[in-house]
């Protein structure tokens, strides 16, 4: 059992020498791995359960799915105040059920993709484009240079700055509430290795040495930790991210 | 020493900094998520929207036809109704007519029994009288021929038949009145 402990870094499994200047060489990364898994298991989900749709007498299945689909459509409609974005209702819940399955995806042992800053990064500056794009599409490219100066002319730096600070922190918010799991995860573990080693090495002989190899005191309180660190906080960031991506747009739509 | 050995390959494997943007990994979620959405949007809202829609229709297609089904039915019963009334009304007048009717019938079988006795009477008086008239005149004739014979026979008296005659009607006339 190593005495120092060490987070699970995401590991490049190949890399591609591309020789572009600033994007470097392209590295497939456990994150892009399991992300392409997590894609597979949503759409495998989606194909499986709108089979054999019917209008009537419909089965479990089906109620689930149009369960699932009066959800997103219910989310976006109550958070925006009618049908005007309803275009959204997709983005919002691919974003959400992979924002959900990447979390939740640590529970069988792979890296969860959304404990790499990439790939909330690349979530947020989408969420921004979208929201900036609104923003100008109500407003005009003036109004919406005209609202930084708001309320006065001396306001514009910080208003410039908050507007950078959404994307920034509803990327750092996600990732950070991810990763502090993958590490609890790994320290709980680690210390439940430990614990049990050091309990284990007591018997004397060779049955002491071979126990001590295994972390027995693993089993059982990850699980318990794991409601709150996995389950909950996954669904809460998945959930708050998408939130805070409706109400912004909405608001984007609103601004005079 | 297994485990050793298991960690040594682990080690081996490159990782990445744990707080890192990479490009490439950036721009690939970016393609990545849009994939998903037009996957979500393909495999589970349009299908599920086609059949909630469905649905929809088909429901609003059978309110619609129950709204026009107790609209005709409504309209059928006024229809009824209103027919009902004019059966009554109907009725009525045929009666009321039949009333009338029989009574001009009897009022005019009435009439004409009464003129028709009327009628009797007044030929059964005429007929009295044109007896009775008939009978005086024959007894006026059997009268002037008797008193001629007995005058002829009282007087002896050769008297002109015409003279005679006009002197017996007078006679009788003033008898008869």
């Amino acid at each position: 059992m190593s005495q120092s402990f060490e987070v699970d870094y995401a590991k490049i499994y190949w890399t591609i020498k591309t020789g572009i200047p600033i994007l470097g060489d392209l590295k497939i990364t456990e994150t892009l791995i399991v992300s392409w898994i997590v894609m597979i298991i949503i759409t495998g989900l989606c194909i499986f359960l709108t089979r054999d749709l019917r209008v009537e007498n419909i089965s479990k299945r089906q109620a689930f799915a149009e369960m699932l689909v009066e959800m997103g459509n219910n989310f976006v409609r109550n958070n925006t105040g009618g049908n005007k974005f309803d275009k959204l209702i997709p983005f919002v819940s691919a974003l959400f059920a992979t924002s959900v399955v990447s979390n939740l995806i640590s529970l069988v042992g792979l890296r969860s993709p959304t404990a790499d800053l990439s790939t909330e990064a690349a979530w947020a500056i989408v969420v921004f484009i979208m929201i900036t794009s609104t923003k100008i599409k109500t407003n005009g490219f003036g109004g919406y240079l005209k609202g930084f100066t708001t309320p006065i002319a001396v306001m514009t730096p910080f208003n410039i700055l908050s507007e950078l600070a959404t994307p920034v922190s509803m990327a750092c918010r996600h990732f950070g509430n991810i990763l502090s799991g993958v590490v609890i995860d790994g320290l709980i573990y680690w210390a439940l290795g430990l614990a049990s080693a050091a309990l284990f090495g007591l018997i004397p002989g060779a049955v002491g040495k071979f126990l001590s190899n295994i972390p027995i005191l693993g089993i059982g309180l990850p699980a318990v930790t794991g409601v709150y660190f996995d389950w909950f906080s996954g669904c809460m960031q998945a959930f708050i991210f998408c939130m805070l991506t409706v109400m912004y747009i909405a608001n984007a739509a609103e601004e005079g | 020493m297994n485990y050793m050995a298991l960690m040594a390959m682990t080690a081996s494997a490159e990782t990445q900094d744990l707080v890192t943007l990479v490009p490439w990994t950036f721009i690939i979620q970016i393609i990545n998520l849009f994939i998903q959405v037009f996957l979500i949007k393909k495999f589970l809202f349009k299908p599920i929207n086609d059949i909630l829609d469905k649905r929809r229709n088909l429901a609003d297609k059978e309110i619609k036809e129950a709204r026009e089904a107790k609209t005709e039915a409504d309209s059928l019963k006024e229809q009824y109704e209103s027919s009902l009334t004019n059966a009554h009304a109907e009725a009525a007048q045929i009666v009321s007519d039949a009333q009338k009717e029989a009574q001009n019938k009897a009022d005019t079988l009435v009439r004409d029994a009464q003129e028709e006795a009327a009628g009797i009477k007044a030929r059964a008086a005429a007929d009295i009288e044109q007896e009775k008239k008939k009978a005086i005149n024959e007894a006026k004739d059997e009268i002037s021929s008797l008193a001629m014979d007995i005058a002829g026979k009282v007087v002896e008296k050769e008297i002109n038949e015409a003279d005679h005659k006009k002197l017996i009607e007078d006679f009788i006339n003033k008898v008869g009145a």
